[in-house]
């Protein structure tokens, strides 16, 4: 909305940019359910031009950090391709870990993306052979439980929310109530963004291909006028000569629009007459 | 109802025929919100291009004149981002498209409202409605119209995105008058008179509003070579 980063001191301020009131730099004055509320819009917002999916994601992951009972998140989003990319980490141990799952092809993450179903509670003390290799890798790390919510919308997975804690307790629901709706509102952000962009790009297209046909509709009836033809012959007349001398036909036309490319030239080419 | 279920409702009464095609799109733009008559007109560059499609003849006529003028409730719908209505063509509040009102009021059209095509922040055309009944649309009509200039936008490009590169979409151009004629004619004049195309459109609008007929009728004229302009004398018709 404002179109500039995200002012992530808690610092409240009206429309007009003007400060109404601030609250603690350290959030400690602000209620978690304020928090969650203004993690919520400000995530929302993000309909702006200068949307960048890369500071959305990062500031989600320091968001579940500080809101929720996790000691490091990251998010993962899936390419073209299918392969899961690291996204945004929370902290470079977290990033380390996130990228060894990625080349492992195991872990939270990739459940979690593979099936579209969350992955909760993990102690990765007692997961019994699940993970051989990124379990040992984690509990080096320092962490001890994972947890891993997916970016979804009805039947499109783009990607996970992985969510890290030291401890080996279990993450109450109403946290991985709230994760997930994080998750839900940057997976909406991020899919309305890549739709607006196909959309320029298409409507683009479309302007682009109406205009190349004006100007071979100008010249259809140029040509039409000088060689005394109807309009689909004269239509042939031009495409013959895009053909012969393996051009664009709208640079054809420009070019009868512009008068480098006479009536008679076209007429000694046309094989029609 | 609350707007997913309108959006169902409005979706399943496209659904059904076959493949989407562009006059199915006007005709239930035109049913479901009880217009006498619609019309998708295509813009760019806060320019008329041409209309996609149209139910009925008066609709063509207000989508040629808006081409032609420049003027018109889908030309200001497009260019200020919101809806636009005028309920009282013959009597209006505001008085405002002084070249389209004429026309079309003398056409039968008693109220018009222009909607825009929008998907995010692409703004593509926009949805023409017509009654032939001086009167606002309902609530519910107003609400339909919206969904269904939503649906259009997004259905436009959903055909546009299949098209071969540096094309227009067949399904696209099949109900659609892009005015093409009117280019011919420039074409054929601009050699007539050995002007630009440029210079050969201003003859041709002029030539239209000096006799009180569209832009489209004149080029019409002159490709069937009923007209020609001739650099001598003026503007003729070559046959008795």
């Amino acid at each position: 909305m404002f179109g500039r980063p995200y002012d992530w001191d808690w610092v409240t301020v009206s429309s007009s940019g003007t400060e109404l009131a601030a609250a603690d730099r350290n959030g400690d004055a602000m209620t978690r359910e304020a928090k969650l509320a203004r993690t919520l819009v400000e995530l929302a917002d993000t309909l702006v031009d200068d949307f960048d999916v890369v500071e959305l994601l990062t500031r989600l992951a320091d968001r579940c950090v500080e809101v929720l009972d996790v000691e490091a998140a990251g998010i993962m989003l899936a390419a073209p391709d299918g392969q899961l990319r690291v996204m945004a980490s929370s902290s470079e141990a977290m990033r380390v870990l996130e990228l060894f799952e990625v080349q492992a092809q195991e872990g939270p993450c990739l459940d979690c993306h593979r099936t579209g179903e969350p992955v909760v509670n993990q102690d990765l003390a007692t997961v019994n052979g699940r993970w051989p290799r990124f379990a040992p890798e984690a509990l080096a790390a320092g962490f001890r439980s994972v947890h891993a919510l997916p970016m979804r919308l009805r039947g499109s997975v783009i990607g996970a929310l992985n969510l890290f804690r030291g401890g080996p307790g279990e993450m109450g629901p109403a946290d991985i109530e709230v994760a997930q709706a994080f998750a839900d509102v940057a997976t909406i952000a991020i899919l309305q963004h890549r739709a607006a962009l196909e959309a320029h790009v298409i409507n683009d297209q479309l302007a682009h291909a109406l205009n190349s046909r004006v100007v071979i509709e100008q010249a259809k009836g140029m040509v039409a006028e000088r060689l005394d033809l109807d309009m689909e012959r004269s239509f042939t007349v031009l495409r013959n000569h895009a053909r012969s001398h393996n051009l664009r036909l709208v640079d054809v036309a420009e070019s009868v629009i512009g008068g480098t490319l006479g009536a008679s030239e076209l007429e000694r080419a046309s094989g029609d007459r | 109802m609350t707007g997913g279920d309108r959006r169902l409702r409005l979706l399943s009464r496209l659904q059904g025929g076959g493949d989407l095609d562009t006059q199915r799109l006007c005709d239930v733009c035109a049913e479901a919100t009880g217009a006498t008559g619609a019309g998708i007109m295509l813009m760019s560059g806060d320019v008329p291009r041409g209309s996609v499609c149209t139910t009925d003849a008066v609709s063509t006529l207000i989508e040629q004149l808006q081409y032609e003028l420049g003027e018109g409730p889908c030309v200001d719908a497009y260019q200020q981002d919101r809806p636009v209505a005028e309920p009282d063509l013959a009597q209006p509040a505001i008085a405002r498209w002084l070249g389209f009102t004429g026309p079309v009021v003398d056409a039968g059209v008693r109220a018009v409202f222009g909607f825009p095509l929008q998907v995010g922040a692409v703004r593509l055309g926009a949805l023409n409605l017509y009654n032939d009944k001086p009167g606002p649309l309902t609530d519910d009509q107003h609400a339909d119209a919206l969904v269904m200039a939503d649906i259009a936008a997004q259905a436009l490009l959903l055909l546009q995105a299949n098209a071969p590169p540096g094309t227009v979409a067949a399904e696209l151009e099949t109900n659609a008058d892009f005015q093409f004629v009117v280019h011919q004619a420039s074409g054929m004049v601009a050699a007539q008179l050995e002007v630009s195309v440029g210079q050969a459109l201003i003859r041709l609008r002029a030539h239209a509003f000096g006799n009180d007929r569209t832009l489209t009728d004149v080029a019409r004229d002159v490709v069937d070579r009923r007209l020609r302009f001739d650099a001598q004398s003026g503007e003729k018709d070559p046959a008795p």
